[in-house]
């Protein structure tokens, strides 16, 4: 049995999380073009996110979650965007970022920083340092909400404003997530 | 008369009294050089000690029909140190200024505009051209395109190019030599007389990197560029600036310089030539070429 | 007279930020190699610009445009062209450092305000009275090599505003006069507007830790359980005559929290913070915390204890007050 490292998703969670193989080889296709139709969403929304990559655009970011069957190849290249989901095995890409999903979803939506989950090894980082900075700078500016990512407008859209950051928190505060969420 | 020059630079390292004049007296007897700057340019500290030999280095240095450029301080702050700045600026003698404090002192008499000065284009080379700047030595991170671009700006000021010597990088109010020995800079005991080229810095992993000298550092490589005349002159280059280093005889550095111009000798046996001697680091060349500074000078 | 709170800004939403967090003034600067804080991902665009500046003006607070590199030899468009989009968008002044930028600046934007940037590293009265009197400049960005007694002498001796860096990253070299960056990556804060520049950066995991590289120099090495740092170059762990040591700098941040009142007394008209290259939220709790030690300052209340609430958004934990002691040098 290996302890589970801090920030990562607690036992139920991390099983449900997890499902076998099979099921996770089934459903990494579909959610891939799911996550790949939201962030084009998102281009045509708020392009200025992208425009703030300039050249980093068409870098491939890998995001590997440990505590997640699945990993992500990014390339956000505004609406040519493109999101790969994998059951098994690394991609290759020109960042790699790997840390607890609670952190790094923490990131996305600006409640926890960078820096700070890297330089006291949260996440690792590897590849390109200067496309990461450039996403992180990006992601930064955009105050990119639930509703944002998950492509929902009006009373869905708020509902989900509201709900999910609280839901995070409270799941960071059982994963025992050792960091001062930023109040901004 | 040549084309292009060959300047020697001030000396940047706490040398003792002793080691100045006996080595401005060697520079003078060799002929190498036809300017010659003087003067402490980096601590201010170390002024009382190396200030009685001025008078004499120049005596030598005159008499040998040698033009002395008197350099001032890079990093003046305390009064003393802006009365001498001042001072300097109304010999009638050619004056080095390194930090726009002397500018006002100098202004409308001509001057040399040192390393340690922000000329970084065109438009501010043209500035200082008008106030009386009759040579540029360019901040040694330049560019040989961004040197040719204000050469050609600035046809009446003649460009100088830092061509040899550990490259003076930063300049600090904080003295590493004195942190390095667990000291204040107030009461610093003038330790950096110990490293007369610096004391070497290097990575963690052993390799050599930079160089301490006090409030400055340089860097571990030593500068090597050499051009041929032709190959200085399309670049609108017009003056070498080599930069005194303890363990050497400057003036066979100077030669090897003037051979190369003269097109006497090739750049790979200059750089072998040069590499012979007692160096305190390996020769760079990469910031006339637009590549890292630390770049080795490879034979053409 | 009250003190200028000067906040930074190295996106629209960290401008918001500031100037929610209570700055009076925010700097920030567009997104190209015109400024000092050139990173991929930071800074304004034009269009963006004057949205902040809109934003700002309407709670009170004004903006600051840095256009502080030096201008590249035969290619000086962007930096003129610069300095009229800042005037067009209505911002407070354009904070400069280039003599060529200067100039034009001077000649061809009368109306506009200048500010001379740390990078121009103006630190006598000869110096500062010379841009004063031949640009119109109306405030100097003091080099941070002074101590306060110095900066009170100064003061006296000066007749433009002074404006001194009181919390963040400290460069313990004099900034504008710095080329270390360029000998290992062949870019520098002059010549391109980055320092350490991400691009050279590489970080490397093994048994011993992880090693911070900067154009493959191993600038810094971490123990598996040290906190990590990125490797700007004079932040990083050496070895002289056969011993490591952090040479230049520990790793520490700059908070004069402790001296704003005796900076004040020496004649300073405004405080600026470092950090464009941070987050909103930690823009937002600096702000915050210095706008109420400010406040309190001008008050005559007791002091706010701001080292202890920023500890933990210090590099390494530890914070100093650099040069402003003679000690440090």
């Amino acid at each position: 049995m290996v302890e589970p490292v801090t920030g990562e998703l607690p036992g139920l969670l991390r099983r449900l999380a997890n499902p076998p193989p099979l099921v996770r080889e089934l459903g990494a296709m579909p959610l891939g073009a799911v996550l790949t139709r939201a962030v084009r969403d998102l281009a045509r929304r708020r392009p200025e996110i992208f425009s703030r990559l300039n050249e980093h655009r068409t870098r491939s970011f890998v995001i590997a979650p440990t505590d997640l069957g699945l990993s992500f190849r990014m390339v956000p290249n505004g609406v040519r965007a493109t999101v790969a989901v994998s059951a098994r095995g690394q991609f290759e890409g020109d960042v790699h970022v790997r840390g607890p999903i609670l952190a790094l979803l923490g990131l996305l939506d600006g409640t926890l920083d960078g820096d700070a989950l890297f330089f006291d090894r949260t996440i690792a980082v590897s590849g390109r340092t200067d496309a990461l900075l450039a996403l992180r700078n990006a992601i930064e500016d955009a105050e990119l909400k639930p509703s944002d990512l998950l492509g929902l407008s009006g009373g869905l859209g708020r509902v989900a404003d509201f709900r999910v950051p609280k839901v995070l928190s409270k799941l960071r505060r059982m994963a025992g997530m050792p960091l001062d969420e930023v109040t901004p | 008369m040549p084309q292009v020059r060959l300047t020697l630079g001030p000396v940047l390292f706490n040398w003792s009294a002793e080691r100045l004049i006996a080595f401005y007296r060697g520079i003078a007897a060799s002929g190498v050089f036809d300017r010659v700057h003087i003067g402490e340019v980096v601590c201010g500290k170390r002024m009382p000690f190396s200030d009685p030999v001025w008078p004499d280095a120049i005596e030598l240095l005159e008499e040998a029909g040698i033009e002395v450029v008197l350099s001032t301080l890079a990093l003046p702050g305390t009064v003393r140190e802006r009365k001498s700045i001042a001072e300097i600026c109304g010999d009638a003698r050619m004056v080095e200024i390194n930090d726009l404090t002397a500018l006002p002192g100098r202004a409308g008499r001509p001057f040399v505009a040192g390393p340690f000065v922000n000329i970084y284009n065109e438009g501010t080379a043209a500035f200082f051209a008008a106030r009386g700047a009759t040579t540029l030595c360019l901040p040694v991170e330049l560019t040989l395109a961004s040197a040719s671009a204000i050469a050609a700006a600035c046809p009446d000021v003649e460009t100088e190019i830092f061509a040899f010597g550990r490259l003076p990088l930063a300049l600090s109010s904080r003295c590493y030599h004195a942190r390095l020995h667990g000291l204040h800079k107030d009461s610093c005991q003038f330790v950096c007389e110990k490293d007369p080229d610096g004391v070497a810095v290097d990575t963690l992993e052993g390799r050599p990197f930079l160089a301490a000298n006090g409030i400055q550092t340089l860097s571990h490589g030593v500068q090597a560029w050499l051009p041929t005349e032709p190959e200085a002159l399309n670049t609108g280059v017009r003056r070498l600036r080599l930069s005194p280093q303890a363990a050497i005889d400057m003036a066979s550095v100077g030669k090897v310089y003037r051979a190369v111009l003269d097109g006497a000798m090739t750049r790979t046996e200059a750089l072998r030539q040069l590499s012979a001697m007692e160096l305190p680091g390996e020769l760079v060349d990469g910031y006339p070429r637009g590549v890292p500074g630390c770049t080795i000078a490879a034979p053409a | 007279m009250s003190l200028e709170l000067v906040c930074p800004a190295g996106t629209p939403a960290a401008l918001r930020a500031a100037v929610e967090a209570g700055a009076h003034s925010v700097y920030c600067g567009f997104r190209d190699e015109t400024n000092a804080r050139n990173f991929p991902g930071l800074n304004f665009s034009p269009d963006e610009l004057n949205d902040a500046v809109a934003f700002a003006h309407a709670r009170g607070a004004k903006v600051l445009v840095a256009i502080n590199t030096f201008a590249k030899a035969g290619a000086a468009d962007p930096w003129k062209r610069a300095v009229a989009v800042a005037e067009d968008s209505g911002a407070d002044a354009v904070i400069l450092a280039d003599i060529a930028v200067l100039d034009h600046a001077a000649s061809k934007h009368p109306g506009l305000r200048l500010h001379l940037s740390v990078q121009a590293a103006a630190a006598t009265p000869e110096a500062i009275g010379f841009y004063a009197k031949t640009f119109g400049v109306k405030r100097v960005v003091l080099p941070r090599v002074l101590s306060v007694e110095e900066i009170a002498v100064l003061n006296k001796a000066i007749d433009v505003e002074t404006e001194v860096f009181v919390f963040g990253g400290l460069c313990p070299m004099t900034e504008g006069r710095c080329s270390l960056s360029s000998y290992a990556t062949g870019r520098s804060p002059n010549l391109s507007g980055v320092c350490s520049p991400p691009e050279h950066v590489a970080y490397e995991d093994d048994a011993q830790g992880k090693t911070a590289r900067l154009a493959g120099f191993a600038i810094d090495r971490f123990a598996p359980d040290e906190a990590a740092g990125y490797p700007t170059l004079c932040k990083g762990r050496f070895v002289v005559q056969g011993k490591a040591s952090y040479l230049f700098e520990d790793p520490v941040s700059l908070n004069a929290a402790g001296l704003v009142e005796r900076l004040a007394t020496a004649g300073v008209t405004a405080l600026k913070i470092e950090g464009r290259q941070r987050g909103k939220g930690y823009v937002a709790e600096v702000v915050r915390t210095f706008r109420a030690v400010v406040d309190a300052v001008e008050a005559g209340r007791d002091p706010v204890e701001a080292e202890r609430i920023l500890a933990r958004l210090v590099e390494g934990g530890r914070q100093t007050s650099g040069a402003y002691r003679k000690q440090w040098r």
